[in-house]
């Protein structure tokens, strides 16, 4: 399929990829860098050691020395891109939708921050392989289900098992905030939904558990495994992901944010954001905001409105970034490039939609001082593409790496591909 | 046949009006009553084209005996003086379950039942029974009986509300009348519905099921009633039968179910009187051409509670506009000449009646169509204009008696009901009315009090006077202080019995004061008791007598049709004021995407002409008169996207899961034209749409194939002369695999019997054309003599055999390479040939066998993983596809995706190298192929349909949006226009939203909103929304 002009390079890499040897210095020359920052080196060198990035340079102003690295890759008139990131995503917490003993992202239980996704992650998830190939590296492995879901971990997409495969560990707690209309049927016929007259009660359920936390971390004589699991939110770094959309959920966030003095709220949906955008900035909540690829939540929305999103919180100055739950959202998460690219048809300009799915994401997870961009210092996590990896023609990966090591371009799709080739061919 | 004989002599006893007294046992000397009423005096609307300022009507044996300015008083008649008062005949209802028991629904259980759980020799299907008779279960019920007599309704058709055909109605008189009295014809007419009911039966569970349901046992019933000597007796189709004979009232609950049930009646030489749901005016153009009434609802929709604006903005304006709208509905249906009689049915309470009553009147319909539309109207659909509907000599003396006009006054009080005679009082009117200002003189004190409100339930204000000393200045200065407290009144006969609370001078607490009103000379006088309890004499003088005419001008019924809104085309948000005319385009300077072998052009130009394309292409033409020229410099322009698989657009139901077979289902029957979604994906340049059944059974249902022309009717959506399709499916839904653990006992539950249902259907189909084949053979004279009498219709088989045939193309929904080899080995033993498989996730699998076989795939572009059937898919599946020889197409099966299928085509580059003109092809032409509609559609040709889409950049590119849409020359979609559209929405919304919240502060009851979901059909969604 992907007809690799990598030269002879290439066979040397995957060699050691297969023989699990970490790789020693390789320099990726004269692609069309995007940074992942809003920056573009329209040739650049970049020079990985190991694990990380150590060099990153214009190829038409910096000379080297050849002979300083063990593989130099020449991607001319390709283009070059940070790893992007899938936040709150199941892939790796399921198989095959329909299949329920294969469905590992929803526990029993309301209040379950102690329910951890990282040991559940599935490194060898078939689904992984395909969506890897289209530029997206890392993932946000994040349950699903109750008030508080359970704790969320950033994982890499290439890795032998869910230890290797931790970014960062238990990066933060999923809360479902109420929704002020509730019920509506079920999937197949939806009722008109009815006012949440449990909304507040709701709310206050929330409030409790949130201040028995906060007073069970000022102590550390006590066990509690829910609590325990809480500690980090009000000592730590660990985030509060809010998963909210309407209006009144965003302002009511805004206030129980300052309430209990979260350090590192956030907000997942966000539908109705770019209406009370100030105040998120005041409050400094980022927005995970949900890819275009969605229909506008009322009727009387414009049609164009899922799309433009990303746009409109660009043109207020949050920080947001895209993620794409929803319907068949595991093996959706190959298409996150392309929400990127639906944003940037909708008003954000190339680079911007490119930070969306990529710096910004890391920077909402707290994990851009090693991930997010091609940056010195930062992990190599990234990949080249023929043409636009923004666009579903030209998203074609030559080369991919996480975290220095080189990706499969291969999956079980390109093989079966490949075998009925092969079938038609013969005959 | 004795039965039937004997039955019809009591049929025709029964309709025949009960007045006269069979001799009946009597307890004791018989009942003692006035021979004859005479009530004069009073104003008598004696019917739509009559009214009497002042004359009298005479009551006698139940009936109008004489009624005129002048009649002659019969001896021994009791005369009651009827001054100011108002007498309307009875309105009629045509739609109720007055004393007839409510259903009640057997026990939910898991498991799915099949078949009929009836004994007796009933139709098959539970929903179907039209056997059931209100006569036989008609009891008095006078609280509900008082409930429509409170609204003027004494005479009423009523029938057990449930099912599809749910029985015989019953019309009966209400008032104080005993069970035998009250029936006034035991034989009304026949009801109908979509709803299933409290039938468990699996079938139907979609609308579409319920409409081929109803057709078939329609089908029956007229094949049993030819051959009943060779059938076995069946209860239902005799019953129907006899039904179908006289009038049905059909009850739906859309304009849309309004249009449905009158095709099923116009199938079968059927006038279907349809009882509505109130929002006729939104489609007020299919009813224009009707020639038999409707009966519609006036129960309007409350007012929200609008005074949360999170809550506000989030109401739809389709919702909006349907409550402004609402209580005009009346008006606009005789506006535009459609004939109808208004039903009381939906009212909880009397009072919200006579509230949309004057409503109505308000909103311009006059007294008279409002008063023909209550009795005259039903009157003649329930057939009793010779006995009810006027107070006109000799029919029955059903009438109510009101205080004033209720057609003027908004504030008439109903007091009385005569019902076939008798007396029944509503209302109970007070013997004297006290309003008036009075002095009251106490012993020690008088105050003034100003008594209002009704004469039955007056209301009182006293004003009372404090002093107040202010002892800081010198001397001390004394004010007085004026406080006005209300008093409490009670009115008993011909006592009064006053209350009030003082802290006066004089007293401090409560005066009680009883006393008698003469109304001679309007004056009380009686006994009262202070505060410190004392008793004492008072009395009270009138100062000035109540003004009741001022009063009454207040309530008057005042037209007013200025504020109302117009009804947009769909009346929702981005409907259209009025619909777009085809216009004649010249888009010029373009890059044109012709799909023909003239490729892509560049800097051409497009003429679309009497809704046809009329020049492709960069040569010499001429423009033409009246043309609008567009440059499109730097656009591109493409021919509209055609999904060859989408489940938009469509009502109650997407699949008939009830049974493994269900040829007979059309989704032509329920396309529903007011979903958003045609709007979004017009806007995502689709024009055209093979709406499909799902994919719950191995034989689902016939499609719909339509054009997006948003604005318009279903009828006019649908293409004409579409060739005709029909949705197959395989794998885990067809086994319901995904449905649950219950659901195991329907066949077929492995792929191994989805075949034996296959060769089944064509095998049973091929038997059934068998023998219309022979009996069509014969001339109507053999056929005669050799009595052989034409076969029964099945809806089924009909459908099953078009397939066969080859008449009827498949498009079968399909992911697994063994099945799909499997129908085509089926399909290469009956003789015809698969169309296309939808999905055909594995088609890469045998895609030579495919084209061996001569079918076309249409598939997503890189869905997999969400089933277990699914793991082997590949997104490099349609170049492998095409490769080999197959057709291909890319489908949305999806509301979201449908709006970018331009995207999806453009995977195909990505996944396996595809050009782009063929990635392009896979939504256009291909599918117009697929379709058999490549004749008109999808390419930029001369003479094909101009529907067409202008693009801002490479329609395959991630950049692309759609500019303008165009479907038959009519610009249908136009970006630049959106955002006016939307201020437009906005601007109606806070007009409506403002209405509403006067009405709110106004006190008005409201409703809280409930944000309904948008519906989202997928081809394995299992719904109904039948009960």
């Amino acid at each position: 399929m992907h007809r690799l002009k990598i030269f002879t390079f290439l066979t040397v890499s995957f060699l050691l990829v297969s023989n699990g040897i970490a790789q020693q210095k390789i320099l990726l020359s004269k692609a069309k860098i995007h940074v992942g920052n809003g920056k573009v080196i329209n040739q650049g060198l970049v020079g990985i050691d190991g694990e990380e990035i150590v060099l990153v340079e214009n190829a038409l102003t910096f000379t080297y020395d050849k002979t300083a690295w063990d593989t130099i890759i020449d991607l001319k008139g390709q283009e070059l891109y940070p790893g992007f990131i899938a936040p709150n995503s199941t892939l790796g917490l399921t198989e095959v939708d329909a299949v329920r003993a294969t469905r590992d992202f929803n526990e029993v239980g309301v209040f379950n921050p102690h329910v951890r996704s990282q040991i559940a992650f599935n490194a060898e998830s078939e689904i992984n392989t395909t969506v890897k190939t289209n530029g997206v590296l890392y993932t946000q492995t994040t349950p699903q289900g109750g008030i508080i879901s359970g704790t969320s971990s950033l994982m890499k997409l290439e890795a032998w098992n869910w230890e290797d495969a931790t970014l960062k560990k238990d990066d933060g707690i999923h809360l479902n905030w109420p929704s002020t209309t509730k019920g509506g049927g079920w999937w197949a016929e939806p009722a008109p939904k009815k006012i949440n007259d449990k909304y507040t009660e709701d709310v206050i359920k929330i409030r409790n558990f949130f201040e028995a936390a906060l007073a069970y971390s000022e102590s550390d004589d006590l066990y509690d495994a829910r609590f325990e699991a809480m500690r980090a939110v009000f000592t730590g770094t660990k985030r509060v992901y809010f998963h909210a959309n309407e209006l009144r959920a965003l302002t009511d966030i805004i206030d129980f944010k300052r309430e209990f003095s979260i350090q590192y709220p956030v907000i997942i949906g966000g539908y109705e954001a770019y209406k009370i955008a100030d105040q998120l900035i005041d409050a400094e909540i980022p927005i995970i905001i949900k890819g275009g690829h969605t229909l506008p939540t009322n009727e009387d929305d414009p049609v164009d409105l899922p799309y433009r999103l990303p746009a409109l919180l660009q043109e207020a100055g949050i920080l947001f970034c895209i993620q794409n739950s929803g319907r068949m959202e595991t093996m959706n998460t190959r298409n996150i490039p392309f929400l990127a690219g639906t944003a940037m048809a909708y008003g954000l300009s190339e680079e911007q939609a490119i930070s969306a799915v990529s710096l910004n994401t890391a920077k909402i997870m707290g994990v851009d001082q090693i991930a997010g961009s091609i940056e010195v210092g930062k992990k190599a996590t990234l990949f080249a593409s023929k043409g636009s990896a923004l666009d579903m023609r030209t998203n074609e990966l030559t080369l991919g790496m996480i975290h220095g090591k080189f990706i499969q371009l291969t999956n079980l799709q390109t093989k079966l591909y490949e075998k009925y080739k092969e079938k038609y061919k013969s005959k | 046949m004795k039965t039937t004989f004997s039955l019809s002599i009591l049929f025709t006893l029964l309709t025949t009006f009960l007045f006269g007294q069979l001799p009946t046992p009597n307890n004791g000397v018989e009942e003692s009553k006035a021979s004859a009423y005479v009530l004069r005096n009073a104003k008598i609307i004696v019917g739509p084209e009559q009214i009497i300022k002042k004359g009298s009507v005479v009551v006698a044996n139940g009936k109008i005996k004489a009624v005129g300015k002048m009649v002659r008083f019969p001896k021994g008649a009791v005369v009651i003086d009827m001054k100011g008062k108002t007498i309307v005949p009875s309105f009629i209802e045509s739609y109720s379950n007055i004393g007839v028991p409510t259903p009640k629904s057997k026990k939910w259980t898991p498991r799915p039942q099949i078949e009929s759980s009836k004994s007796g020799a009933y139709y098959w299907n539970e929903a179907i029974h039209p056997e059931v008779k209100a006569s036989e279960h008609f009891k008095v019920n006078k609280k509900d009986a008082k409930h429509l007599q409170e609204m003027g309704f004494l005479v009423a058709a009523t029938h057990i509300e449930d099912g599809i055909a749910r029985g015989e109605g019953a019309i009966v008189a209400l008032g104080d009348l005993k069970n035998k009295e009250s029936i006034l014809k035991a034989k009304g007419p026949a009801y109908l519905s979509f709803q299933k009911g409290t039938a468990k039966q699996t079938y139907p569970s979609s609308q579409m099921g319920s409409i081929a349901l109803l057709r078939q046992a329609i089908y029956d019933a007229r094949y049993y009633q030819n051959n009943k000597t060779e059938l076995p007796e069946n209860i239902s189709l005799n019953a129907l039968n006899e039904q179908l004979e006289h009038t049905l009232i059909f009850k739906v609950e859309d304009k849309l179910e309004a249009l449905r049930a009158d095709k099923i009646g116009s199938e079968f030489d059927l006038d279907f009187i349809i009882y509505g749901s109130g929002n006729e005016f939104e489609a007020i153009e299919s009813f224009k051409t009707w020639k038999k009434p409707l009966i519609i609802p006036i129960n309007f929709p409350k007012p929200y509670d609008v005074s949360d604006p999170y809550v506000a903005q989030q109401i739809p304006l389709s919702d909006l506009k349907e409550w402004e709208l609402a209580p005009s509905n009346p008006y606009l249906l005789h506006q535009h000449k459609i004939d109808f009689a208004i039903s009381s049915n939906g009212h909880k309470k009397a009072k919200d009646f006579w509230k949309h009553f004057h409503q109505v009147l308000e909103n311009g319909l006059s007294r008279a169509d409002l008063l023909a539309a209550l009795t005259t109207k039903p009157a003649s659909i329930l057939a009793i204009e010779e006995q009810a509907g006027t107070l006109e000599e000799g029919k029955i003396a059903s009438f109510s008696v009101f205080d004033k006009d209720p057609f003027e006054f908004k504030n008439a009080v109903l007091e009385e009901s005569w019902s076939l005679g008798k007396k029944h009082i509503i209302t109970p009117q007070a013997e004297i009315d006290i309003r008036g200002k009075y002095r009251i003189s106490l012993p020690e004190t008088s105050y003034v009090i100003d008594i209002k409100g009704s004469a039955t339930k007056p209301k009182g204000k006293v004003t009372t006077y404090k002093s107040l000393i202010d002892s800081t200045q010198t001397p001390p200065e004394r004010t007085i202080d004026t406080v006005e407290v209300s008093a409490k009144i009670n009115v008993d006969f011909r006592d009064a019995v006053i209350h009030f609370e003082v802290d006066d001078d004089q007293y401090d607490g409560v005066l009680t004061l009883h006393g008698n009103f003469s109304p001679k000379i309007d004056a009380f006088l009686g006994q009262g008791q202070m505060p410190d309890g004392r008793w004492v004499k008072w009395s009270g003088i009138q100062l000035s007598r109540f003004k009741k005419q001022e009063d009454e001008e207040k309530h008057r019924v005042e037209v007013d049709t200025n504020a109302r809104g117009k009804v947009w085309f769909p009346n929702m948000a981005y409907g259209f004021d009025s619909l777009p005319e085809s216009q004649t385009y010249v888009l010029r300077n373009a890059t044109l995407w012709t799909n023909e072998k003239e490729g892509i052009i560049k800097e051409g130009t497009v003429i679309l002409k009497n809704g046809k394309i009329d020049f492709v292409g960069t040569g010499n033409f001429s423009i033409p008169l009246d043309a609008i020229e567009i440059d499109c410099e730097g656009k591109h322009i493409t021919s509209g996207i055609i999904d060859e698989h989408s489940h938009i657009a469509i009502s109650k139901g997407v699949n008939e899961s009830g049974q493994a077979v269900t040829a007979e289902v059309s989704i032509a029957d329920v396309v529903r034209n007011d979903d958003i979604n045609i709007y979004r994906q017009l806007a995502g340049g689709v024009t055209t749409s093979q709406l499909l059944h799902g994919s719950a059974n191995p034989i689902g249902g016939q499609s719909a194939i339509i054009k997006l022309k948003w604005g318009y009717t279903p009828d006019e959506m649908l293409i004409p002369d579409a060739p005709k399709f029909i949705k197959f499916a395989l794998g885990e839904n067809v086994k319901q695999s995904n449905w649950g653990a219950y659901q195991t006992v329907r066949f077929p539950q492995t792929r191994m019997g989805v075949e034996q249902v296959f060769y089944d259907a064509f095998i049973r189909a091929e038997a059934y054309k068998k023998k219309w084949k022979a009996y069509k053979a014969l001339s109507p004279k053999q056929a005669l003599r050799k009595n052989i009498k034409a076969p029964a219709v099945d809806l089924e088989l009909e459908a099953v055999w078009e397939v066969k045939n080859s008449e009827r193309f498949i498009s079968c929904h399909s992911y697994v390479q063994s099945e799909i080899n499997m129908l085509m080995k089926v399909a290469d033993s009956m003789g015809f040939t698969v169309n296309t498989f939808t999905h055909i996730l594995e088609g890469y699998k045998l895609a030579d066998k495919m084209a061996q076989h001569g079918a076309g795939g249409s598939t997503f572009a890189d869905w997999w993983a969400y089933k277990f059937e699914v793991k082997d898919a590949i997104p490099y599946n349609a170049n492998l596809m095409q490769e080999q020889g197959v057709l291909v197409a890319i489908n949305s099966d999806d509301a979201e995706m449908g709006r970018r299928l331009n995207q999806e085509a453009a995977k195909s580059v990505k996944y396996g190298g595809m050009s782009e003109e063929d990635a392009w092809k896979m939504i256009t032409l291909n599918p117009a192929k697929l379709l058999h509609l490549d004749e008109r559609l999808g390419s930029l040709k001369e003479g094909k349909d101009a529907d067409i889409v202008i693009w801002s950049d490479h329609p395959l590119s991630i950049k692309a949006q759609v500019l303008q849409t165009f479907i038959d020359g009519e610009l249908l979609y136009d970006s630049r226009k959106s955002v006016d559209h939307y201020l437009r929405i906005q601007k109606e919304k806070a007009r409506i939203i403002s209405k509403m919240l006067s009405k709110n502060k106004a006190g008005e009851e409201k409703r809280t909103f409930h944000k309904k979901e948008e519906k989202h059909w997928h081809c394995d969604t299992i719904g109904d929304s039948i009960d």
